[in-house]
């Protein structure tokens, strides 16, 4: 995979994995997730509602690190641009009548739209000071959506219609995945290209990046409207999955959610972030429903792991899969389909 | 009148500071004569809080290279320590109303609000930068500003869980008749807000300017091993501005007891406008922030009473992200680039 | 002896790039240490002046340990360092910028005098005492960094490459500067790449090659010897 003389003596079946941007590890973790409906304690309904959570913050979490791990800079406002896409693609089924499908991709162009201005106007800015006008951004964005009772009803919330016309939630959790999973897949598809070079010369250092002929305007603009527009898509499933949509959606807590999401996942990896939202955010959920006596314990549990982690581990999770855990994988399936090390 | 001076002041008055400021003051006269001088009144009261605010934000951006967001925390440390300190004083008060405490507990109540702010400063310090720092400063603005976002969550769920999600809020610190002024009638709760703002942040400022210490913690944000090689103990300055930063939010928290009640996410607004005041007036610079904080105040006060409750994040944040496309190191900022631009 | 280097292994990281150098200053008197790019000169004075943790070996001053010490401890001891950055405070006056170089000197008369003592070896200091340290010139910095550095009244200067960045003209200047401030009876330890113009001023020489001292002795030796001449002056 590392090298082209690697790749000519790939067999057919890694060649196809790699294709598909995935190791035997990955795709085993990608078949474990589409059984997980059929084992038992997890068939319940409130156990796949807290999964389809689990998906949606994992596949946000994917878009946020296109922008946060490659080109360094923290969209603040990503869940505003969520947001934006849901109820883009709410009124449009409302108003118009059109097909929820159709609607949610609309809903992610129009993102992607919106992620192409934040990417203008914030190109002449650097770090924090990017990070700080996309959140802006997005305060003006929630504000408008509380304030424009008359389309949006405001804070009483708009009721959406669902994308399946049924009750069970198993449809709607093989779709999170798939888009998840799809999602992934772009992310990788572009970050491996010569585009992603480009994104982390960008990200490292901006002059050196310009000074050798790399444009940041059109990567930086271009990134951000990928991950704006993924993050619409996203919004427009959650304004159709859960059926009514609030500006609580925009909101700055569920980007630290994706955020936290993302670094404890470790940037710049894409799939770190969507692995460790499974098992992190069900836990919390957990917590949350069986502990309600104790408010917001689960958020600080949250709080805490993300400091930690900062702290002792900014690498996050797949910086220690790939130091700890994959060598010995490795070295372990090697010795035990060759028999030697 | 030399010839000089006026040179100077058209050159001031064409910059973007000289624009921005004669433009406020220009509004801020229209809108008074428009629709009465209250709205002069708050945006005056806001503004003086939120320069306090503001400027503790800007020291530890501009000392630490911390972009904080979890300053409105140490402001809601500031409000809820006021409320539990001042709650038995007013009980006392109501009591004995003659009583020389009935002027003196708020102050007591205030002046706890800061010390709990600058000791809740330290411990952060203490127990979530200073290991980040010694472990490694890769990075150092990106990882302490999810530090900070961490310990936001932490501090506001914390609250929620130990002192309950409910309004804890007073009826008033001063009571009495309003004081008038030009026939206005401002609180003495609001006048006594205005007060403390102004005398903290001339203190302040005298301070940074004129102190041996004030100068170290400028010499500090201005080149780090310059700092170390005069010999400055750059630990100790750290927890210095650790602990005046947080301790001038939480001054704002505690003053402003009687207008925000203090409830976990009490901090969010604070925080937003003073984010705002930072970006729209530049980084390190005390006078900038201050001046900065007004015109937020003022543009929040406008919107309010012109748009409708409400709007007051959306105007504001659209007009800055104006300034911020034509000048993105802010109105008072310099242009040279300094290490939050990494 | 003022200043006693033994056995000092320093370097950033994983990369070490002080092997074993020892020398040693005496009171009063003026060292150069040359050598070319990259052979350790900085980070000999960084390691000294406590900006960079030694990984080994021994640092004397005064008789007193100090390997080890942070950078602001170090200062107290008095040693001050003028490094090759400058590291001046930009956006503060010239004479603000003068008075943090006296930091460690709590007596506000003291300091006041040391100011009067700086801006009376450097004139041209004075003209310009309200002039921000950013908008000044080259030379003129380096002035303003060399008169911080003697602010504190140290007993050992470190000057690190004082020629760097500046035009032959100012290079003399800064030159002549050393050479007042060594009359003042401070003693001076200087690092620099033209190695002519160390040899020809200072008392005493050290040769650093690849992080080690490959040569030490008098000046007027060192011009003269042949290795020297052949592979640092070309001759």
């Amino acid at each position: 995979m590392d090298t082209t003389t690697a790749h000519q003596q790939m067999n057919p079946f890694d060649k196809l994995l790699d294709k598909l941007c995935l190791t035997p590890a990955g795709l085993l973790g990608l078949i474990l997730l589409f059984a997980l409906p059929y084992i038992p304690p997890f068939n319940q309904e409130y156990m796949l509602r807290w999964l389809i959570y689990c998906g949606f913050i994992a596949a946000m979490s994917v878009g946020f690190d296109l922008t946060a791990g490659y080109i360094s800079i923290v969209n603040f406002g990503y869940a505003a641009v969520s947001g934006f896409g849901g109820y883009t693609s709410a009124l449009l089924v409302i108003n118009l009548g059109l097909s929820p499908w159709i609607a949610m991709a609309a809903g992610g162009m129009t993102a992607g739209v919106l992620g192409l201005m934040i990417g203008m106007i914030s190109l002449r800015l650097r770090g924090i000071f990017a990070a700080c006008l996309s959140w802006f951004f997005g305060l003006a964005i929630m504000g408008l959506a509380t304030k424009m009772v008359w389309l949006t009803r405001g804070p009483s919330g708009l009721r959406t219609p669902r994308l399946f016309e049924t009750d069970s939630n198993v449809p709607f959790y093989f779709l999170i995945i798939i888009l998840l999973y799809l999602i992934y897949l772009a992310c990788k598809w572009v970050v491996r290209s010569k585009m992603g070079l480009a994104f982390q010369a960008i990200g490292q250092n901006m002059d050196a990046a310009r000074t050798s002929g790399i444009n940041p305007v059109y990567y930086r603009v271009f990134n951000f409207t990928m991950s704006c527009a993924i993050a619409g898509v996203l919004g427009g499933y959650y304004a159709h999955f859960y059926g009514i949509l609030t500006p609580d959606i925009m909101h700055t807590g569920k980007t630290v959610e994706v955020l936290a999401i993302a670094y404890i996942g470790g940037r710049g990896s894409l799939w770190g972030g969507a692995v460790i939202a499974f098992p992190f955010i069900f836990i919390m959920e957990i917590i949350r429903s069986s502990l309600s006596n104790l408010p917001g314990l689960n958020l600080i549990i949250y709080a805490l792991v993300l400091i930690l982690v900062m702290i002792y581990y900014p690498g996050g999770f797949s910086y220690f899969y790939d130091t700890n855990i994959r060598k010995v994988k490795n070295k372990a399936l090697r010795y035990f389909f060759n028999g030697r090390a | 009148m030399s010839n000089k001076m006026v040179v100077n002041f058209t050159s001031w008055i064409k910059s973007a500071a000289g624009i921005s400021i004669t433009i406020s003051i220009l509004v801020a006269v229209f809108a008074a004569i428009n629709s009465g001088p209250y709205l002069i009144v708050n945006t005056v009261v806001t503004g003086g809080m939120l320069a306090l605010v503001a400027t503790g934000l800007t020291l530890m951006l501009g000392v630490l290279n911390i972009a904080m967001f979890a300053h409105g925390e140490f402001f809601m440390i500031g409000s809820l320590t006021a409320y539990y300190v001042f709650t038995p004083i007013s009980e006392f008060i109501s009591e004995n109303p003659e009583s020389f405490v009935a002027v003196i507990g708020p102050l007591i109540a205030i002046v706890c609000a800061a010390i709990m702010g600058a000791i809740s400063g330290v411990v952060a310090e203490k127990l979530v930068f200073g290991p980040l720092r010694k472990r490694s400063t890769d990075n150092w603005v990106m990882n302490s500003f999810l530090l900070t976002v961490g310990l936001s969550v932490l501090l506001v769920n914390l609250h929620q869980l130990i002192f309950g999600a409910d309004f804890k809020g007073i009826v008033g610190y001063w009571s009495g008749m309003p004081i008038s002024i030009a026939d206005v009638f401002i609180s003495r709760d609001r006048a006594m807000a205005f007060v403390i703002s102004v005398v903290i942040v001339a203190m302040f400022w005298f301070f940074m300017t004129y102190t041996r210490t004030g100068m170290s913690i400028r010499a500090v944000s201005q080149d780090i091993t310059g700092a170390q090689i005069v010999g400055i103990d750059i630990e100790k300055i750290v927890l210095l501005t650790i602990s005046l930063a947080c301790a001038l939010s939480a001054v704002a928290g505690g003053s402003l007891l009687f207008m925000y009640p203090s409830y976990p996410t009490v901090g969010l607004e604070p925080l937003y406008l003073a984010w705002f005041v930072v970006i729209l007036s530049g980084l390190g610079n005390i006078l900038g922030a201050v001046a900065g904080a007004f015109m937020v105040a003022l543009l929040k006060a406008i919107t309010v009473e012109y748009i409708g409750a409400g709007w007051d994040f959306v105007i504001p944040s659209a007009l800055i992200m104006l300034v911020l496309i034509f000048k993105p190191s802010g109105i008072f900022g310099s242009d040279v680039r300094g290490a939050l631009d990494k | 002896m003022l200043l006693e280097v033994k056995n000092l292994d320093a370097g950033y990281g994983y990369l070490q790039i002080l092997r074993s150098v020892s020398l040693n200053i005496d009171k009063g008197e003026y060292v150069g240490i040359v050598g070319p790019n990259g052979a350790g000169k900085s980070t000999t004075m960084k390691t000294i002046a406590g900006l960079i943790p030694p990984m080994g070996g021994s640092i004397l001053f005064n008789g007193e340990d100090i390997t080890g010490l942070v950078t602001s401890q170090i200062t107290k001891k008095g040693i001050s360092f003028v490094s090759e950055e400058m590291n001046l405070f930009v956006n503060m006056s010239v004479r603000e910028n003068l008075l943090m170089g006296a930091y460690i000197i709590k007596d506000k008369k003291v300091r006041n005098d040391r100011l009067d003592f700086v801006f009376d070896l450097f004139p041209r200091l004075t003209e310009r005492k309200d002039q921000l340290a950013g908008t000044m010139s080259g030379g003129e910095r380096k002035m303003l960094a060399i008169g911080r550095g003697m602010m504190s009244d140290p007993k050992l200067l470190l000057v690190d490459e004082p020629s760097f960045g500046l035009a032959p003209q100012l290079t003399a200047n800064v030159f002549e500067s050393l050479d007042v401030l060594i009359k003042t009876g401070v003693t001076i330890m200087l690092v620099e790449q033209n190695v002519t113009k160390t040899l020809s001023v200072t008392d005493r020489g050290y040769i650093l090659e690849n992080g080690k001292i490959g040569m030490e002795g008098a000046s007027c030796d060192l011009a003269d010897d042949p290795y020297v001449r052949k592979v640092f002056l070309g001759v």
